[in-house]
This record gives C-alpha cells, structure tokens and sequence, in this order.
C-alpha cells in the first residue's frame, strides 16, 4: 500500500526525500508522478523537511468562536523572532477536538483546551528537540442507552444471525425500523444494503466511515470510544447480509485513541471467534481491518474514501455508478457511517417497535449529537431524535455560556448553514430540519452567541470548504476560491454599493453554479452558509457593506485586514 | 420512454424534447451530438475516458443537480435538456470561473488563435470575468526544448494527464496538490525538461489551451534547396523510426525536419563548421574524417638572442612526442564512430545519426561528412532531435547502433581496457546502460555511494570537489573519458561531484561488471590504480594549494593555478604596450598577450594563460584537442581542427588561433594536393624557448615581471594587510 510505503520513509526521515521517492517507484514499479500526485494531495504527508516545532492552529468553527484567531496571532508573535527551520505556524482545519476549543496540533500531536502560554511553551519543548506527546485524555466508559448489551455478552445479534440465517428479516426490521444513514445524506439503509445485497459479484465489501472532518461532528469519535463493539457487531451483520467477506473502517489519523480502541476489540473479536473464517463455527467468514485515513475533509465523501483505500488521490467519482453497484476496486460495497452501523444491532436486539419510541414528537430513535461553540458545557450527548434543538442546547449543553444571548446556530456545522435563534425550536429530525432550509447532517451543533459576527461565520465556513476542496471539478476548486475573494471584500469595507448589487447577484450566480454542476456534495452544499447567513442576516451584512461597520466588531479590525494564515495543503 | 417497441440492446431517451433511440451505454454526450445536438466541453475528448471534471457538459436530467453528459450513460425513458436556462447560465458561470485566472490571451490564442476556452468564453459572454483574479501565479516551466508550460494557462482538464497514460502510456504526468492550489506536475514535480517525459507532444496536442504549447525555435526552417524536400508530417509517420511520434506535433515543426538528396562526394559538413542540425542517414554511404594536419604548433628559434624572431611551426607527433602522447588515443567525434589517430577517417551508413552534439549544445562540426554513394539523409533542428531521442523505437536503435559499432573502440580507446577480452566486451555490449542527463543535471555526489563507472559518449561532464569556499573544479571530460573509478576502487564512496553541463550522453558500466573486470584483467587494474592514484594525487595537491593560499578573491579569479603570471606594475607602466608588441613580434605577428585583465593593489595581472582552476577553454572542443597536462598546463593536441570554440570559451582572451598554410587533398583533383589555410590554437608559451619571456625583457620600464603568484600574492598581499 502506498500509504504505508510514504509513512515508513516519512516516518525515517520526517518528510519525503526526492531519493526515496524514486527507490519507492523502483521497487514497487509505481510512476513516479502517481507517488507525487498522492503524497502531495494529503495534508499528513510532507514533501519538504518540517520545522522542529509545526504548530497548526485549527481554524474552523467551534475553534474560531473560541478564539483561534487570537492564539494563531498571539503565537505568530510569540515566535516572531525564530527561524522558520525551528517553528512554522500554520492553520489546519477541524481536528475533531470541537469540545475543547481551541484545539493545536505540534508536529501531529493535538492538544486541546490550549492558551497561547501553554502552546508555546509545547512548540519550545519540541524546537529543543525534546519528544512530545498527545495526551490521552482519560475516557470512561459512560453507558449509553444504545447499548443493548450493557453488562451481558455482547454480540448476541452476530450470535443469532449466525444460527437463523435469516437475512431477510434483518433487511424488513431496517426497512420497517425507516433507519437512515447517519453521515449526512439520510439515504435509507434498508435499500443501500439490499442493492448491495443483489449484486452477483461474489466479492464485495463493507465500509465503515469513521472519517468525520466536518467542523464541530465528534460524534463518532464519541461512539467508537464507548460503543466500539456496536459498531463492530454493526459491519459485520452488514456482510453477513450483504454477502461481503472483508470490511474496512475507514478512521481520521486525528483520532489515535478510537484507533487502538477500535484495533483492540477487533482483535478481542477474533480472539473470540466474531471475526475470521467460519465466524463462530458457521461457514461464513467476515474479516475487518482499520484503515487510517491520511487526511482531509474530502476523505469522508464515500467515493473519495474508497479512492484513498485503493492509494489514489481522494477525488470524488461521478455518479452514477454508485458504491453499491461499483465501488471499492470496483467492487459492490456498503459504505455507511458509524452511527449507521450501531443503530443496526439496536434495531435487531430490541425490536422495530423500542426503536421508534425512543424518538420524540413522531421521529425515531435515538441520536448522537455534539454540541459545541458558546456553550456552557459543549460535549456530546445521546438524545432522542425529534427533541427541539432549543431543549438539547439549553438542558443539555448549559445553555449559552456567559450568561450571553443565542444569535444562531448551526444544526450542522458549516453544511447546515446558519438559522437565527427565533428558529431555536426546530426539531432535531430529518424532515423538520429540511424544511427549515437546512439539514439534520451529522447533528454537530454549533452555537454562537450575540457577540458572533455571522459574515465571519460565513467566510469562516467558505474558506473552510476552499481549503477542503480536493480540487477535481471547476465550479468546486475555482468557486470556492472565488467566493471567499468575494466575502473577504466585504468583510474588509470600501465596496461600493453598485459594486456590492452586482456582488450580491454575481454570489447568487456562483451559488447556483456550484450546487448544481459540482461533483459531489463539498462543492454542492459549500455556498449554503453565506446563503443562509445572506437569508437570516442581511441587515448584518448590509451593515458590513454599505456603512462599514461590523455589528460584532469583528471584522474591519487589523487581525481580520491580515486574513488567514495559509492551511495545510494549501500549497500556493 | 423505453417501451416494448425498443430494441434489445437500445434505449429510448427524450433529447430537448426530441425521442431519441441510442445503443444503450451511449453517454448522453454522445447520443446528443450525433444526434445534432453540440454540447460544450473542456475535459473530454473523443479518444480518452471521460473523466467529467470541467463540468461544462452538464445537461438537465431532472434531477436536484445537473449531470455532467459525458459521464452520464443514457438511462430508459431519461429526459435531457441540454440548453434551458438553468444550463446556460451554469456554464456560464462555470467559464467565467476559469477566464477569471487564465491569461488572456493565452500562448495557444496569441499561435493558433484556437484556446477552446477563449472560443467558448466569447460565445457564452463569459469574458472579460467578473470574478477577482489569482494572485499568485503559479509560474511558467522553460525547461523542456519542445514543450512550452504555462501553469497558469492550466484549467485541469486532465486531458494531458489522459494523453500521457492512456494514448501514449508514458506516465509523466499527473496531478500535484489540492484545492485550488492543484495543478499538473512531471514525475516528483520535476521541470518538464528535466523529467521522464519524451516529448512525444500527445499532452501538447490534447491540451485545450496554452499550457501546454508548441515551443518553436529560433530560425526555425532549415534552408530547402533543389535536393532538400521539407517534409509533410504523414510522410514522416510511415518511416519507422517516427513511430509513436505525434503526428500533430510533426505538422507543428514542419519545417524543422528536411530530408536531402545528396550526390556523390557531395560534402555533407564540414569540420570546425558551426551549426545546429544533426544529420539522420537513410539511404546510402558517407565518409567521415577530419583533414587536419595531424601536428602541434611548436615555437622555435631564438638561440641567438631575443631580437631574432620566434617561429611557430607545425610538428608531427613523431618529431616532437610530449609527454602523455605516447599512447595512442581515438578521436572522440561527433558520431556514433571514433576515429583512429593514424587513420582519422570512418564509414558512415543507413540508421546513423551525427551532429548530435552541434545540434544539441550548438558546438561546431567535429569531422567532414562526404558522400561516398547517393545519400538520402534527415537534417533536423534541435526540437525534433530531441524528440526522436526520446524516442523508444529511435533510442533503441541508436542504443544498438551504439552497442554494435561505437562500443567497443569506445572501451579499447581507453588504453588500460586494452587488455580486455572479446568474450567480455561482448558480455559488456550487452550490460551496459545508456544514459542521458540534461544540463545541470548531477551525476554522481560526492560523498554517496560508488556503484558504477561511466564512459563518456557525448557531451561535457564537469568534475568538482567541495572545499572550504566553493566548487573547485577538477576537469572537464568528454567523449572518450571516463570517472568513478576511484570510487569503486577506493573507499566505496563518491570523492568528487560529476555534473552534466550539457546534454550528455553517458554509457555506464554496472559495479558488478567493474569489479569483474579488474578481477580478472590484470591489465586493468593495474592500469586503473595508476590512473586514480595519479587523479588522487594531482587532486591533492590542488586540494592542498588551496589551504595554503587561503585568499578568496584571489582564489576566485582562477589565478591561484597559475605557473607564471606576468605582473605589470602599474606605477611603473606607462602604457606603451612595447610588452604587447614584443610577443607579437615573437610570435608570427600574433600577440598572445593583452594589456588587460585583473588588478591587485598596483598590479595588473595581465591576460597570459593562467591554467585557471575552472578551464572554461576545454569545455565544448569538438574533437576533444585541448586538454590540461599532469603539470597544470593547458596544451592543445595534434587534431585540434581550429573551429576556434577554446579561444571563444576562454574568458581571458588567452588562446589565439594560428593560421598555417597546409597542403590538403584536393577535391576537385583526385591525387593531387593543393595549398589551404589550416587553423590551430595556440595559447602563452611563456616563450619557453628563451631564457626571458619577450614581454618581460622589452619592457622598458623594469614594469613587467614573471613571478610565481603563489609567493608573489603571498607576499604582496601580506605586506597589504599589515599596512
């Protein structure tokens, strides 16, 4: 595998020498452009010798309303005056620490909850050559209502499965159980593991998305640190139905703990018989590997995921062909996320009919969301799908921290836009969320006080999509670009109100453009939080503009004038 | 719409409102263009996979997106539009993101006038663009001889990526970065002239816009006489040895490539001629030779005191033998032959190629090319040569060529491979490898790893240590030398850097193969540790000259090699130039000296040779005549064919051409010789012959000396500080 080729020589040298690179395409017969257009495509991998201390400031949402910008610039002159072969300060974005805002990385170690003090005082243990170490914060176990297992033998449905054979039942109670993928995109699991299913290929495979990058979605990281047998249990009834032997959990190299988590119990697993050949005596074989994800928001689009697992750049394929017709090494292959997979044993184990009560107002089961941004208590919480946000922000969260007003909030992270607070009472449901011009997504909501300013929030969430886009279709890469151009001009005052009419009509111009011909949904979805900011806050934004003034007091500032700092794989 | 009238093997679809019946797996690209329907695109072409990232394509299928068409295979009963509102507008938009960063007009536009991406700009109104412009560029790439690179011109088409992989199946290019910071890069980012790639232009002729251009050359079109017939790109393709050439990029250098009649003792080039085509023989036979005389300029007289004129003369090597000219050598010319010292004259036939050199590095004409039959040969500019060298069928044919014909003189020319066997020169034919290296390009680094040894075939290769201050160089090689020899029988490392500093061709001969070739050939081991313990020593000491006269400047000047410098003391000199006049007087009316050159404090270090520690003069000789002695002087030998390079290339003004007058064959007169004009180059002699350099002792102000510089400088320049 050519990731573990980069990482042995990275891991020797700490970057890739040129030498190296060639000796690698030698021996493994690879050109030499492939090997460069993959190690230069992921963030994880660096072409060039590092400083002793890289320190990366995570930019993205629940980070920045927690003051990022400020330990980003407090560092940069901290370390004014070092060489930049000994310190480099760069933005990275979200490391899935959205909890513990701000949250660091040094030399890929993440550190979170950080003043600017203590990360300095990191950076010169690291530039004094002195190893460093991420520290792992202790996780107890916390019993969830999801486990249906508790203190019993756990894998009592594998168990059954085994013995009764009956994978039709296991698709009607899905069906019946109207169980949607969980990742974002709400698509019927029901129907993507039966076309999975009816494909004559006999190889197949099953995919677990554990690559959760979007701004403020830790979620899954929570669930792989307390369920990991749930989720285990989930991919392999998933081949069992699906006829798949081999499955692949596809994990962020951010999540180190849920990796060895994760790696222990699968090989508790096949200590026990669960995994392997003849799976506890029966003549089906189910096998399941962790792949560590080299990096990037992209990874999570399934199409991209299954291009990194077969050593490629991570672009999205055009579909048609779906996954589960044509997937990984052109394979049928379910692909669904993490809390997908864990609903599925829940599903089975209780019943159809416990699932649908553990929802409120009509919706049904339970859900996973993370709160995060101006809260009192950010974290995640086991909620039953359908609760309105309000509840889960207010009882759940703390409220609004700081005795503050909430302004808006994300139900989403960046991909769900912005709703004001008058909107607070929407549920946390699929449809609910739809109609309020937003989506149920991956349930990481981010909450902004009456001190946000929702223009930042908006370029904030574009530059994130810009820095994330993998740069494979045109209206993604270039408008992406082009849209935060845009919004930095008016962030930065002195556009005249023609120029801004014709702004206004130009960004609607690009919106459409982009949602409609991108290939995948980074691209379709990435206009959606200027848009929805430009919907709930115009006057805000107008303000920006034609008066110059920054309601929040923001933007105009010297830190805002001096833009961002360049991201990780961004390389101009 | 598909219904029980539909055809096995058919789909019924709904095109802008027309039904529409296509074999099923047509994309709706396909199906709507011959149907009449034009949908514009940038990424796809006809005879690559579609890959649907320009997205331009996009057609509405009722979906919530668009669908990009030529991804897009045609479903039953799908209805298309292919031109509504929605779709035009997107376009649109989708043109104006790209006419926002693209240079406008761009290299394809200002040739050609055809960037597809200006065209469909225009039509759509999509430029000038509304949107804010890149503001880093990301840089044009110079470096390929055929190939002009504008990455900013670059939209990401994939389309060169395509051409490269899957028409051609070179697999040079790809993708580099993420983002909008994405674009297209050779092997590990390399410049394209510097990369795998072969020129073969598929990438070029695929790309919608000028990022990837023809490159023409200077004065392009060779001259075509009545025997000279340009040629037409199909005819070239139906020769073999154009096979896999692009036919686009033939047409593009129409022009660069003539094909020539020759008759029979027709004179193809001539020797010390500049140029800068090669020659490719198709049909019939040449003779190649050099018509120098074979001989050295000596000067002689003087016995009888200064005022009695030196004279230069032509001696044979017989007469006058130097030291290191016992051996007898090869010489190395631009062929795949060398020619014999005693009988400098070769054959040449079918599938030879000659003039690489002066067609690749501009160096003049190594030998005279006659017709010995009709010969039909190419003349071709650089461009195509390096094409056709990239080449796989052309390399390997001159690879065999090489192998059968060049090889073996190559090694025997080495004079301690002369004890060689047949059987392991066979076996050498065989393992030796073929490489190319473009200028600049390192060879082997000091320090690393020995595992090979090199021959020189063709271009220069300079050989420098690293020391306290700098580069110094070591010496120039060319065609018939060779390095790593110390290396392999030494330490096992790399003691000096080898660099390309043209194109070189270099034939390297494996570790293995160098290892059994001294352990079973006691000649050439012997022969071998006498050659690296000489190079060892001479670079010693040179290693150790520099540490005692640790002045920079003066290092650096090139004097610190010097064996006698003439100093004029400027205090004293008043400017009569009688020391200028005394050389040309002793020297056939030549002056080998120039009142001119490099101050120290009062002195002028006037221009004599002064064996500089970067010899600049051997670099580009054509026959390879001008080489530096064991003793550090610069001499020039027998076959020296006076083309002038060395006093061109030497930046003091220290090599003069002497004109001789020679009898020569005549060509119009088979038998009969007839009087001509016969150059060699001549450097400062120190007027060996006298017991005085003439400069110093005309002098009639006590301001011109011959002083050693090393304890001249060392003093003169202490006495500075200490004031």
């Amino acid at each position: 595998m050519i990731f573990d080729d980069l990482r042995v020589i990275q891991l020797r040298y700490g970057f890739l020498p040129k030498a190296e690179l060639e000796g690698l395409s030698q021996r493994t017969q690879t050109p030499l452009y492939q090997i460069h257009s993959v190690a230069s495509f992921y963030p994880h991998f660096h072409l060039l010798p590092p400083p002793k201390a890289e320190v990366r400031v995570c930019a993205d949402m629940s980070c920045h309303l927690n003051g990022a910008c400020q330990l980003r610039a407090d560092l940069l002159s901290r370390f004014a005056n070092s060489r930049p072969e000994d310190v480099q300060i760069r933005d990275v974005s979200c490391l899935g620490r959205c909890d513990h805002a701000p949250a660091i990385s040094i030399n890929d170690h993440i550190f979170t909850d950080v003043t600017a003090a203590h990360a300095e005082q990191i950076a010169r243990n690291a530039i004094q050559g002195n190893t460093i170490r991420e520290p792992y914060p202790e996780h107890p176990r916390i019993a969830c209502k999801a486990d249906p297992y508790g203190e019993s033998q756990k894998y009592g449905v594998v168990r059954k499965l085994t013995q009764s054979k009956d994978w039709e039942a296991v698709l009607a109670q899905l069906k019946a159980a109207e169980l949607k993928g969980m990742g974002g995109a709400g698509f019927p699991t029901s129907m993507k593991w039966d076309l999975v299913r009816k494909q004559p290929d006999p190889v197949k495979y099953v995919v677990c998305n554990a690559d959760e990058s979007e701004p403020g979605t830790i979620k899954d990281r929570f669930i792989m640190t307390n369920l990991p047998h749930l989720l285990i249990e989930g991919m392999i009834i998933s081949g069992l139905v699906t006829g798949a032997k081999r499955g692949i959990l596809y994990i962020r190299h951010e999540y180190r703990l849920q990796e060895e988590i994760l790696g222990a119990e699968i090989r508790r697993c096949y200590g026990q018989g669960l995994l392997g050949k003849g799976l506890l005596g029966s003549d089906m074989d189910f096998d399941l590997e962790v792949f560590v994800s080299p990096g990037g928001y992209i990874c999570g689009e399934e199409s991209a995921l299954i291009e990194a697992i077969e050593g490629h750049r991570a672009e999205p394929r055009n579909k048609p062909p779906f996954p589960g017709q044509i997937g990984l090494w052109q394979k049928p292959t379910v692909i669904n996320n993490v809390e997908t997979f864990i609903n599925v044993p829940q599903i089975l184990a209780r019943g159809v009919d416990w699932f649908v009560s553990q929802g409120a107002g009509g919706s049904r089961g339970l859900k996973f969301v993370a709160v995060s941004g101006h809260v009192t208590h950010p974290g995640i919480f086991e909620v039953p799908m359908g609760v309105p946000m309000r509840d889960i922000i207010l009882n759940h969260a703390g409220g609004v921290r700081s005795g503050r007003q909430l302004k808006a909030f994300a139900p989403s992270g960046p991909s769900s836009g912005y709703l004001p607070a008058s909107m607070a009472d929407v549920r946390l449901d699929f449809k609910a969320l739809a109609e309020a011009g937003s989506m149920l997504g991956s349930g990481a909501i981010v909450v902004c006080d009456d001190t946000t300013c929702m223009l930042d929030m908006a370029l904030n969430a574009v530059r994130f999509y810009r820095s994330e886009s993998c740069g494979k279709c045109v209206p993604c890469r270039v408008g992406s670009q082009k849209m935060a151009d845009l919004l930095v001009g008016w962030t930065q005052g002195g556009v005249p109100e023609t120029q801004y009419r014709a702004d206004l009509a130009l960004l609607d111009e690009l919106s459409e453009a982009m949602s409609l011909t991108s290939i995948c949904g980074l691209g379709q979805i990435a206009p959606a939080p200027i848009q929805s900011v430009l919907k709930h806050f115009r006057t805000e934004v107008d303000a920006h503009v034609l008066q110059g003034q920054c309601p929040s007091g923001i933007c105009f500032t010297p830190a805002a004038r001096a833009g961002e700092a360049p991201r990780v794989g961004i390389r101009p | 719409m598909t219904t029980a009238t539909t055809p096995l093997g058919f789909v019924d679809i709904s095109l802008d409102g027309q039904p529409v019946r296509v074999p099923a797996g047509t994309s709706v690209f396909d199906a709507a263009r011959v149907n009449g329907i034009n949908i514009p695109t940038l990424c796809h072409l006809q005879n690559q996979t579609p890959v649907g990232v320009c997205r331009l394509c996009v057609v509405d299928t009722g979906a919530r997106v668009l669908a990009a068409s030529c991804v897009r295979p045609v479903e039953p009963g799908m209805k298309v539009v292919t031109n509504s509102e929605k779709v035009v507008n997107a376009r649109k938009t989708l043109l104006e993101l790209l006419m926002s960063d693209h240079p406008w007009p761009c290299a394809r536009q200002q040739n050609s006038g055809d960037c597809e991406l200006e065209t469909l700009a225009k039509a759509a109104g999509a430029s000038p663009s509304r949107f804010a412009k890149r503001t880093v560029a990301r840089g044009k790439d110079d470096s390929s001889l055929a190939i002009a690179v504008d990455h900013d011109a670059c939209i990401l088409c994939d389309r060169c990526i395509r051409a490269c992989d899957e028409v051609k199946s070179n697999f040079v290019l790809g993708r580099m970065g993420k983002g909008y910071s994405a674009g297209i890069a050779f092997d590990l980012n390399s410049p394209m002239g510097d990369s795998t790639c072969i020129s073969c232009g598929e990438c070029m002729v695929s790309c919608p816009t000028g990022a990837l251009t023809n490159k023409n050359v200077v004065g392009t079109v060779i001259a075509a006489g009545p025997d000279a017939q340009g040629l037409q790109a199909e005819d070239l393709l139906q020769i073999p040895v154009f096979n896999g050439v692009s036919g686009t990029f033939l047409e593009l250098n129409r022009g660069a490539i003539v094909k020539h009649r020759f008759r029979k003792d027709q004179i193809i080039c001539r020797e010390g001629e500049f140029g800068s085509t090669a020659f490719y023989i198709l049909e019939g036979k040449a003779k190649v030779s050099i018509s120098t005389p074979m001989a050295h300029v000596k000067t002689q007289g003087g016995a009888k005191g200064f005022f009695k004129r030196l004279t230069s003369t032509l001696v044979a090597r017989e007469e006058d033998q130097r030291e290191e000219e016992a051996r007898d050598r090869t010489i190395p010319i631009d062929a795949s032959v060398d020619l014999a010292y005693g009988n400098p004259v070769a054959e040449l036939g079918p599938g030879d190629l000659f003039g690489e050199m002066t067609c690749m590095n501009f160096y003049p004409r190594s030998a005279t090319v006659i017709a010995q039959s009709d010969v039909v040969a190419f003349e071709m500019l650089r461009n195509v040569l390096d094409i056709m060298l990239k080449n796989k069928t052309f390399r390997a044919q001159l690879d065999h060529t090489y192998r059968r014909r060049a090889l073996e003189n190559h090694l025997r020319g080495v004079p301690m491979f002369a004890g060689l066997s047949s059987e392991f020169i066979e076996h050498l034919k065989k393992s030796v490898e073929l490489q190319r290296y473009a200028p600049g390009q390192v060879i082997v680094q000091q320090g690393t790893p020995a595992d090979s040894f090199y021959l020189v075939r063709i271009g220069f290769v300079k050989v420098s240590e690293n020391y306290p201050g700098g580069e110094l160089v070591l010496a120039y090689l060319s065609r018939g030398d060779y390095f790593g020899e110390i290396g392999l029988l030494g330490g096992g490392f790399r003691t000096a850097t080898c660099t390309a500093l043209d194109h070189v061709e270099l034939v390297r001969i494996s570790g293995d193969d160098f290892r059994d070739m001294v352990a079973l050939f006691a000649s050439v081991r012997i022969g071998l540790e006498a050659v690296a313990a000489e190079r060892r020593a001479a670079n010693q000491q040179r290693m150790h000259m520099v540490h005692n006269v640790p002045i920079d400047q003066f290092l650096s000047q090139g004097l610190m090699e010097a064996q006698s410098l003439l100093i004029l003391d400027l205090e004293n000199c008043t400017r009569c130039d009688a020391c200028v006049n005394a050389c040309a007087d002793a020297h056939d009316g030549i002056t080998r000296l120039v009142r001119d050159g490099l101050r120290f404090d009062q002195y002028l270090v006037a221009t004599s040779c002064r064996q500089c520690r970067d010899p600049l003069c051997m670099v580009g000789c054509p026959v390879g005549s001008i080489r530096r002695r064991n003793s550090l002087e610069v001499i020039i030998e027998d076959w020296c064919i006076g083309c002038g390079l060395c006093a061109q290339n030497c930046p003091y003004g220290n090599i003069n051409l002497h004109p001789f007058e020679v009898l020569v064959d005549d060509p119009g007169r088979t038998g009969s010789k007839k009087t001509a004009i016969r150059q060699k180059a001549t450097s400062c002699d120190l007027c060996m012959n006298l017991k005085e350099p003439s400069c110093v002792y005309a002098c009639p102000h006590d301001a011109a000396h011959r002083v050693d510089p090393r304890t001249f400088f060392a003093t003169m320049l202490g006495q500075g500080s200490a004031k």
